[in-house]
């Protein structure tokens, strides 16, 4: 998928997509919204199974953002992290049991495999900690704090988010697309003579596969407690 | 890799739009059927178990209170029956002693009744002996006298008597 004519592209009101993009990003969104969905129906006082899994997953990702946020800030949060949370989750997790090609193009895969994805999420979390900064602080201290702690470390400052806003996008992007890359690579292995590489990839392909597993949900954590930390340190005057 | 992102600026921005447009529309649905109610139920139940817990308190607290009302009541029935046993005791010997006393008198007032009354009988017994006596002896004197008496010891006895009788009057 490196190349470009790996990319099934369209064309709407002027905008060009990404049909691998727009198809698999489409399936996750689905699949996220049916898992919590199904998991919060009947809620009762006394939780049932469903309920049980849901308020642990709300409980695990406030955890998160708890750990850089102060407590009584996390609400406004809860439900960003959350969300991100499990989509991150399901579209890192997505791309290990399904990947449809057609014709050397790619349709359905991961959607964290592309950078443009990723990026997108890192873009939301510097633009939400921007404006909670703003709606806690006010315009003129928020945008003094990039003059701490003294008025020529604005460059550094301003650099420094466009890093945060880099490193938090690739990071993701850069496990789940190897990831995959790999197991394409093992998939083609398996298949390139006959029944011998078959047997030897199976093992190989199912140890990565839960590799990629293990990957995923660490990346999915880790872009959660980053964007957390990102986020809180707008949230405070830096002295 | 990002070869294909160089190509078409347009590329990057169509993806961009979508995901934010679905990832704010996942955000507002996730909002609405799962997190506000879910966060309710929590709340709701936290509120329950701290009430659950006053509630608890509460009551832990009144049976403390029953229970000392409970002790104070037994301490004071215990104390009450003491008291009841004690004035009982004390009015059995009043009444005892009273009873005795009473007995002494009236003991002493039938001996004096009967010591008067044996004296009264005897006294009447005496009496009415004497009387006896004194009736038999005339009528032994006046069978006697009937059958011994002369004309004569008749008349000396009549004089007799009647100087008796002088005799009498002058003193």
């Amino acid at each position: 998928m490196g190349d470009p004519s790996s990319v099934p592209t369209f064309q709407f009101g002027g905008l060009t997509f990404n049909a691998a993009n727009i198809i698999s990003g489409l399936i996750a969104f689905v699949l996220v919204f049916l898992f919590v969905f199904a998991l919060s129906r009947h809620l009762t006082l006394r939780p049932g199974k469903g309920q049980n899994v849901l308020e642990w997953l709300i409980e695990f990702t406030n955890g998160i953002l708890k750990g850089s946020i102060h407590g009584n800030e996390v609400g406004a949060f809860g439900l960003y992290g959350f969300t991100l949370f499990l989509f991150l989750f399901i579209s890192n997790e997505m791309g290990l049991f399904i990947q449809v090609a057609v014709g050397a193009k790619d349709y359905v895969r991961s959607p964290t495999a592309d950078p443009v994805v990723t990026m997108t999420f890192s873009l939301a979390t510097m633009m939400l900690a921007q404006y909670a900064g703003v709606s806690k602080l006010g315009w003129k201290k928020h945008f003094t704090g990039y003059l701490k702690p003294f008025v020529f470390w604005l460059p550094i400052s301003i650099f420094e988010e466009f890093t945060n806003f880099l490193t938090l996008g690739l990071r993701i992007f850069g496990v789940i697309f190897s990831g995959e890359m790999l197991l394409k690579i093992i998939g083609q292995l398996a298949f390139s003579h006959g029944i011998v590489t078959m047997i030897i990839a199976l093992p190989i392909e199912m140890f990565w596969q839960g590799f990629s597993l293990f990957l995923g949900a660490i990346q999915a954590f880790v872009f959660v407690t980053l964007s957390s930390v990102y986020i809180s340190q707008k949230l405070e005057i830096e002295e | 890799m990002f070869s294909h992102l160089t190509v078409a600026a347009g590329l990057m921005v169509g993806d961009m739009v979508f995901y934010a447009i679905a990832f704010v529309l996942l955000l507002w649905l996730i909002g609405v059927f799962a997190w506000k109610p879910v966060n309710e139920m929590l709340e709701k139940r936290a509120d329950k178990i701290s009430n659950d817990i006053d509630s608890a308190e509460k009551s832990r607290l009144e049976a403390e209170s029953l229970a000392k009302q409970r002790q104070d009541a037994l301490a004071n029935s215990r104390q009450e029956a003491s008291s009841i046993v004690d004035s009982a005791k004390k009015q059995g010997q009043q009444q005892r002693d009273g009873i005795l006393a009473d007995a002494q008198t009236e003991v002493l007032t039938l001996k004096q009744n009967a010591q008067k009354d044996i004296e009264q009988q005897r006294q009447d017994a005496l009496l009415n002996a004497r009387n006896d006596v004194a009736d038999l002896s005339i009528e032994i004197a006046s069978k006697i006298i009937q059958k011994e008496l002369s004309a004569n010891d008749q008349k000396a006895l009549i004089d007799s008597y009647i100087e008796g009788l002088g005799k009498q009057h002058e003193s």
